[in-house]
Formats: C-alpha cells, structure tokens, sequence
C-alpha cells in the first residue's frame, strides 16, 4: 500500500510497466507508419495494439489503485510554478494514456477489420465501420501520441534533473534512504 | 441416279457437321475452376480466389464472335491468403460485400486472336461498371483427341484497377492494380 511518503510496490511495478510499455510503444509506432508492409512485418500492428490495449488496461488499475490506496502528495519543488507543471504534467499523462488507446481503438474498429487481442480474443466493436470515424480518430491518435512523446521527455528530463528523491521514490518506495 | 443422290448425301452430311460446329453451351465445373486474383502488397502479393456462383458460357469454334461468357461471383465468399486481407477485401472499404454480393461479367465481342480469343465485356464491381478486355485460351485437358470439345479448360486474365470502382480502401498499403488469373473447366451441356 502507498503511505504518505511512500509508493508502495503496486503503485511502482505498474508505473514502470507502463513505462516500458508506453517507450516501447512510442518507438514501435512510429516505426509502424514509416514502414514497407507486407507479410514479414504486419504482426507488428497486431502488437501495437494489443500492448495498448494492455496499457490502457494498466491505467485504469492505476486510477483505481489510487482511489483504493492514495499516492503520496508530490515532493514541493524549489518553486511555486514547478508544483503547479508537474501537477499539469501528471494530469496530461493521465489523459492521453486514457485517450490515446481509446482512440486508436476506435480508428481500428472503424477500418472495419477486427481487433485482437494477442492475435486470440476478438475485442467487441462498438463503433460504426466509417473511413471519417477512422481517420478522424487516427488523426486525433496521432496528434495525442506526439504530445504525450513530449511529456514523456519532459517527465525524464525532470525527474533526473530533480535531486530531492523524487526518482528514487519512485524506484524504491521512499524519497530517503533507509537507515539501518 | 446413285451420281445424284451420292453428293446430296455428302452435301446433307457437311451442313449437319457445319450445324454441330455452331455455337455449343457449356457448363462449369465449379470444383475444377477457380477465379484467381491477386494484387500487390508492399514487397509481396495477397492472392485470393472468388467463388463462382452462376456462368452461362457458348462457345463457337468456327466463329469465335458467336461466342458469348457472363459470370456472376460470389463476393460474400472470396477468400484471400490471410484471413485480415480476407476480411478487409469484402468490408465497405473494398468490396462492399453485404451491400454488393455479386460481381459480374457479360460478354459483348469475342475476336480470334494468336491462337485465344479477346473477350471484351463489362465487368460490375461494387455496382459499377465498367469496360474490360480479357485474353481467353481454351485447352482440351490431357488425353482427349484432337476435335474432342466434350471437356475444356479456359484460362482468362486481365487486370482490373480497383479504383476504378471505387474499392479504394487501404490504398496506402494495396496496389491499385488487381490481375485476374481465371481457370475454368467447362463441360459441353447435353
């Protein structure tokens, strides 16, 4: 369970996978819509989507983890607008990490084609098959992605520039280190 | 007399084989046929098969412009070598299956041509249509004799572009250019 001043290790194992997750998925789409395809390399849009279904499964844990078991409040940053853009900053991650699948969802099941979940489960359409409502999500995919790539660095950049604990927190549970 | 009656019998003779070498209605033999196709897929091809639901085929051999070929596919059925492909080619972005089950050719013209025959007809692809040359051979199968018209097969092709009737989805991963590769076995009708 999180405390006051900890991330306890459900809060920290499902931030990192998402972590992962969500680097890896940003790398791979972006590979995804620059390449040649063909047979050799169409499973890959089979992966795309079902790790981000899988992350948008993660985040609604996250959300409910955290009304079961509140985080710990931010670490006060050395200035007043710094509070105010990590609060943003976490707001806007959870946003797109909800939006982001959604809509990428939506324009899969709008092309008309299934959508599988680890090339197995059908997952249910419940969008009309339309080239609008797939391109305008795939547009609206896009656009969230590259601002969510944004946030990502500036979540990294800031997390190591920040020397209060604040990343060890998030790697070990605790802001200080444990004294024996 | 006989000198009278001799050339009258040949002359009767000659007109019923000129009678027998007219036009002749064939059937198909749907488990020997197949309507390929195939179309490009970034560095490969999806290759796929419809099925045949109806075909009214005449052929003349001494007069190919006799001849006449409409065949109707069942889009509902067609079958593509990965089931995604399968799915997308009879989906509203392409075929528009449940709204356009059928495809459909019907002759105009036949001419001889090096040996085949060019089949010019109309080809309906989602509710469109449109003009199409196919080039046609016609084979007697392995064995048969020579002048043995009893079984044939007939191989078409032709390309088609898919834009043409408006089955333009996935343009940016399928080429526009669909090649037929049709092998039928038809059977003369009694």
């Amino acid at each position: 369970m999180n405390t006051e001043t900890r991330y306890g290790w459900v809060s920290r194992l499902i931030h990192w996978l998402m972590a992962l997750g969500v680097i890896a998925m940003l790398g791979l789409g972006a590979y995804i819509v620059r390449m040649e395809v063909g047979f050799s390399n169409l499973w890959l849009f089979g992966v795309h989507k079902s790790i981000g279904m899988m992350l948008f499964a993660l985040i609604i844990l996250r959300l409910i983890w955290h009304r079961i078991s509140a985080p710990p409040a931010p670490m006060p940053a050395e200035a007043a607008w710094q509070d105010s853009a990590a609060r943003i900053a976490h707001r806007s991650f959870y946003v797109l990490l909800v939006l982001i699948p959604i809509f990428g969802y939506i324009g899969s099941a709008a092309s008309g084609l299934d959508v599988l979940l680890f090339e197995r489960w059908k997952v249910p359409s419940v969008v009309p098959v339309s080239e609008a409502w797939e391109d305008g999500a795939f547009l609206v995919h896009s656009i969230l992605t590259k601002l969510l790539a944004a946030l990502v660095l500036i979540h990294i950049a800031a997390a190591i520039k920040r020397r209060d604990g604040t990343l060890r927190r998030m790697l070990l549970g605790s802001a200080e280190a444990r004294v024996a | 007399m006989n000198k009278l009656i001799f050339p009258a019998l040949v002359a009767l003779c000659l007109s019923a084989v000129a009678a027998l070498a007219g036009p002749e209605r064939y059937l198909l033999d749907a488990e020997k046929s197949k309507v390929g196709f195939a179309v490009p897929f970034g560095p490969d091809r999806i290759r796929g098969t419809f099925p045949v639901r109806e075909a009214d085929i005449v052929l003349d051999f001494e007069r190919a412009s006799n001849s006449t070929v409409s065949v109707v596919l069942d889009v509902g059925q067609a079958q593509a070598n990965f089931p995604f492909a399968t799915q997308a080619m009879r989906g509203p972005k392409v075929l528009a299956a449940d709204t356009h089950p059928d495809i459909t050719f019907v002759s105009r013209s036949v001419a001889a041509q090096d040996g085949g025959a060019i089949v010019s007809g109309d080809i309906t692809i989602r509710g469109v249509t449109r003009p199409i040359d196919l080039r046609a051979d016609v084979f007697r199968p392995k064995g048969t004799e020579l002048g043995d018209r009893a079984v044939l097969s007939v191989v078409l092709s032709g390309n088609v572009a898919r834009s043409d009737f408006g089955a333009t989805g996935w343009a940016d991963l399928v080429g526009d250019t669909v090649t037929l590769d049709i092998r039928v076995q038809v059977n003369q009708a009694k």
